[in-house]
């Protein structure tokens, strides 16, 4: 019997996707906004003057990196309940692993940033008496913010693509969702093709909006 | 000893070492420099004359010795660094403009975040020495619209906006082309002329000899040479500054 693919069955089954797209979505979302608090703080902890902030930003950033993100997600849901005595729901866990994957991504790009302005703005920023925090908020943010934007884009496009290895702890997100529908009416082609277009539109569309805010950035600061 | 604070120098500095690693760059300095005094410092590039100035403000930090700004030692734990910082004013070699701020901006962010004035006061004043660095019609620009020499006219607005009681210059016209040279000297005459007390680090002869008070030699990190500039340049005794003056006037 040859294979025979039926275009019907992609548009039956997104509706059947509303929910694990919308699990996905919420998933990104609050991951990546938790992992931005922690990607900023731990990324000034990793340049800052005291050296037990900078060793503990380096030694978390280096374990997340070292570490796949599959394993991250199994150790904080099964894992650290057992140990701890408090159960979490998947979508906790889901929303944790994306926040502190990511944050450590990003604290190496806020790092990055930060150390590729040049040392003669802060020493102008000093030298008319402003302090090293107004320094950093008023004169190196602004400036290395613009210089973050891309890469934070590439970021924010792996870890919604990442949220789908939450599959392991049993969220019922995206590609999960479409599992379930594989199990059913055994159309694997069709609706992991489905997934993927997906997949596509979203991480499209990160790149879109990305693009317009860098561009609306620059064209105010320098006309 | 008790000396009258208009008799006390403005900037005071004592045995000044200063080392990177394990080189020897300062090799003890003293210096003293009243109010309104205009001080040019030479010498071959590598000879420390940079860092002197970088002390003054501590954006380089001191190996030992001691400096005082206007009374305010700056090693004294209870010295506020940024007051004296702002204070001081300097300019740099390479402006370091802020690049995201338009040029009134550049100027008044001083006085907004440090001196707590309002916009309103700030953006006065910023437009008044604007106006005295020839640049009034630029207050809207960014830096990257203005030429080398606007650029540096602009950073000498954004030090003067602060009042200093002395301006550290570190090579103010060595990156500007030739002819963008004049415009920023000529600013920096009218503030000799005012009184400001100033600092200048430069290759620029005319300038030392026209607008200085005093012009001193520094090399392999120590004051070869000093004195007023008619002497320095007319008859200098010392051979390294015979060497140096030499190679500079031949080009």
């Amino acid at each position: 019997m040859a294979f025979q693919f039926k275009s019907d069955v992609m548009w039956e089954t997104l509706p059947l996707l509303t929910h694990g797209i919308e699990l996905t979505i919420y998933l990104t979302v609050a991951g990546l906004l938790f992992g931005f608090i922690i990607g900023v703080t731990s990324g000034l902890a990793r340049i800052s003057r005291n050296p037990v902030l900078r060793s503990v930003s380096l030694v978390y950033i280096e374990i997340i990196r070292g570490t796949p993100m599959v394993v991250q997600a199994l150790f904080l849901y099964f894992g650290v309940p057992l140990a701890a005595g408090v159960r979490i729901s998947p979508i906790t866990a889901g929303v944790i692993t994306i926040a502190v994957n990511s944050g450590a991504y990003i604290a190496e790009i806020v790092r990055g940033a930060i150390e590729s302005i040049d040392p003669g703005q802060a020493e102008a920023g000093r030298s008319i008496g402003l302090t090293r925090m107004q320094t950093m908020i008023h004169i190196i943010w602004p400036q290395a913010f613009k210089r973050m934007i891309p890469p934070l884009g590439n970021q924010f496009i792996i870890s919604l693509k990442d949220t789908s290895l939450l599959t392991v702890i049993g969220v019922a997100e995206l590609t999960r969702q479409g599992q379930e529908i594989v199990a059913v009416n055994f159309r694997s082609f069709e609706v992991y093709l489905t997934i993927a277009c997906v997949y596509l539109c979203m991480t499209l569309s990160i790149a879109k909006v990305l693009r317009m805010y860098e561009r609306k950035l620059s064209s105010r600061s320098s006309r | 000893m008790t000396i009258k604070k208009d008799e006390a120098p403005m900037i005071e500095i004592r045995n000044l070492h200063k080392k990177f690693g394990e080189t020897e760059v300062i090799k003890g300095i003293d210096l003293s420099i009243r109010q309104g005094e205009v001080v040019v410092i030479l010498g071959p590039s590598g000879s420390g004359k940079s860092t002197v100035l970088r002390c003054i403000n501590r954006l380089e930090e001191l190996t030992s010795g001691s400096i005082t700004v206007d009374g305010y030692d700056l090693y004294d734990a209870q010295t506020d660094i940024n007051y004296v910082r702002s204070e001081a004013g300097m300019v740099f070699q390479q402006f370091n403009l802020f690049p995201h701020l338009s040029v009134l901006q550049n100027v008044t962010i001083g006085l907004t975040k440090v001196r707590r004035k309002s916009k309103a006061e700030a953006e006065g004043i910023a437009l008044k020495l604007l106006e005295k660095v020839g640049l009034p019609d630029k207050a809207n620009s960014y830096p990257d619209q203005l030429s080398g020499g606007q650029k540096q006219r602009v950073a000498i607005a954004r030090s003067l906006a602060m009042s200093p009681k002395v301006i550290l210059f570190d090579e103010p016209t060595s990156a500007l082309d030739p002819e963008l040279v004049g415009e920023v000297l000529d600013v920096m005459k009218k503030l000799a002329t005012e009184g400001m007390t100033m600092v200048v680090v430069t290759h620029e002869m005319g300038f030392a000899r026209e607008v200085a008070d005093r012009v001193i030699f520094i090399d392999q990190g120590v004051i070869q040479e000093e004195g007023d500039p008619a002497s320095f340049f007319t008859n200098p005794s010392n051979p390294r500054l015979k060497d140096f003056l030499g190679k500079v006037v031949s080009h």
